[in-house]
């Protein structure tokens, strides 16, 4: 697989700091990536953040109670019509279902270090750390070390094949690797992963045109993971 | 009839329909909620959008309509514009009433004919203090302004906005009844309301809180997007407030009605008590 590394290009400096909310690109992220201020700074990205003082009111019910809302709910807050309807979906996709929540986050994390979002990746490797992945699947899936030297199941090798052609592909997904995935997942498996990783292609292009932040408490955490 | 007209109909949703036309104005008030002035956006509604989004109203069954900026009057179209709302529904227009020329007021004759009132704002019957937060000349020009309106048989309101219109001097606000009065506006054409705490006022620390509790429901359409109520789609620091948008689409009409059907209808209980600024 010639991945590169999802963190290879220059990283902004001092982003640390600079990015003081979010937990996550759905609010109803495991927990693990905690917010630490209620002080918002100016976004570097091209939209300006709503804050829930200025929250409309068919967003307000995805504001939590306490700190900032997510950047992906602070964002699409600019059009309520749209954030009511994308966030529950959002929601329902990438949150509990009948797949378990690791056999997910395998597919967003991969997903979104071949796609290279920078905010999906260090969010979803810390949901990813709660929710029982290593620290050494993690550096594989983003591409840092050999997805084979660290994968051992065939289930979850058909599964990361299928979605590496999902996203990095164009038409369809190539005879073999269908068949592979088809022999390890169920009909309805099937759809719904497909649709996660669907999803999350989305999100990652969602979240990298808007350059959203990723919080402070999540990078600080990644540093002590060694996954920074 | 449509659900719309079912909530108006039920008092639970305004029926007059507003209009943004336009934010840019020739005055700059120290209490403007849309902190419009010459030289701001005019982010125009659009007079042909305006029309289109009336008529549809119409059918939905809302039995009004109103139309506010900025100053409306700043544009062109706009007495046209208004005497075709006026031929659809009764029509309420907004302003200061100082950009009134002789070739204007020609252009607003015919709305004499229609359910048409033309809304001006004087805050205070003497020139020094009307014109404090109003701006110079802006006494003299709306005393002359208004008898010509009314002289050419258009309807106008006056609307008297204070910072605490329970603490107004009685003696003064005679004197203002008085002076509408002489210019051939009679009492039940006059009112009062509180300087609303949001824009311009709230950023010079006046006014009353205004928000999703206090307001009436009335379904406001800007270039922006639908708004709660003609107090919402506010501008404070240069950026548009955000906490009463109810969507940005705006067509169909259907779509932003339904919506702020939908939040009405999750409004709590109790929470429905207006400040009586409409």
């Amino acid at each position: 697989m010639g991945l590169r590394r999802w963190n290879e290009r220059v990283r902004e400096p001092a982003t640390v700091g600079r990015y003081l909310d979010s937990n996550g690109p759905v609010d109803d992220s495991p927990p693990g990536a905690t917010n630490v201020s209620d002080t918002r700074p100016a976004t570097a990205g091209p939209v300006p953040l709503i804050d829930a003082e200025q929250a409309p009111i068919l967003a307000r019910a995805y504001y939590p109670g306490h700190g900032p809302p997510s950047p992906v709910t602070a964002s699409l807050a600019h059009v309520p019509e749209i954030l009511e309807l994308t966030l529950p979906f959002v929601g329902r996709v990438l949150g509990p279902t009948a797949i378990d929540v690791r056999t997910k986050e395998l597919v967003i994390v991969r997903v979104s270090a071949l796609m290279e979002c920078r905010y999906c990746v260090e969010t979803h490797t810390a949901v990813a750390l709660d929710c029982g992945l290593s620290r050494e699947e993690l550096r594989a899936l983003r591409g840092e070390e050999e997805i084979e030297s660290v994968f051992a199941d065939p289930g979850e090798l058909a599964l990361l094949a299928w979605v590496d052609a999902i996203a990095l592909g164009r038409g369809s997904v190539p005879e073999e690797v269908t068949t592979g995935a088809r022999e390890a997942m169920g009909h309805a498996e099937l759809v719904e992963l497909t649709l996660v990783a669907a999803a999350t292609l989305m999100l990652n292009r969602y979240c990298s045109a808007l350059r959203l932040p990723t919080s402070a408490a999540t990078l600080s955490r990644l540093a002590e993971e060694g996954l920074g | 009839m449509s659900a719309t007209a079912d909530k108006i109909a039920e008092g639970q949703i305004g029926g007059r329909l507003w209009f943004y036309a336009n934010y840019h104005c020739n005055l700059r008030c120290t209490y403007c909620l849309t902190e419009s002035a010459p030289e701001v956006s005019r982010r125009e509604f659009g007079e042909d959008e305006i029309v289109e989004r009336a008529r549809e109203g119409k059918a939905l069954g809302f039995t009004a309509l109103g139309v506010t900026g900025g100053e409306p009057f700043v544009l062109d179209y706009m007495p046209e514009l208004i005497a075709t709302l006026g031929s659809e529904l009764p029509t309420i227009v907004l302003s200061n009433a100082t950009v009134f020329n002789a070739r204007r007021l020609r252009e607003m004759e015919p709305l004499a004919d229609l359910p048409v009132h033309v809304q001006i704002s004087l805050d205070h019957p003497d020139p020094e203090d009307n014109d404090e937060m109003r701006g110079p000349e802006n006494f003299r020009r709306v005393v002359e302004a208004v008898p010509k309106l009314v002289e050419r048989g258009i309807g106008v309101r006056i609307a008297t906005t204070l910072e605490d219109p329970a603490a107004a001097d009685p003696q003064e606000m005679e004197r203002l009844c008085e002076l509408h009065r002489s210019m051939g506006v009679p009492d039940e054409d006059h009112v009062v309301r509180p300087i609303i705490k949001r824009g311009r006022a709230k950023s010079n620390g006046m006014g009353v809180l205004a928000g999703f509790e206090q307001l009436d429901p009335e379904l406001t359409l800007t270039a922006d997007g639908a708004f709660y109520s003609p107090f919402a789609p506010t501008v404070r620091a240069g950026q548009l407030d955000t906490d009463l948008l109810v969507s940005r689409t705006t067509t169909p009409l259907r779509e932003p009605a339904e919506t702020l059907a939908r939040i009405v209808d999750g409004r709590p209980p109790g929470n429905d008590a207006s400040i009586g600024i409409t």
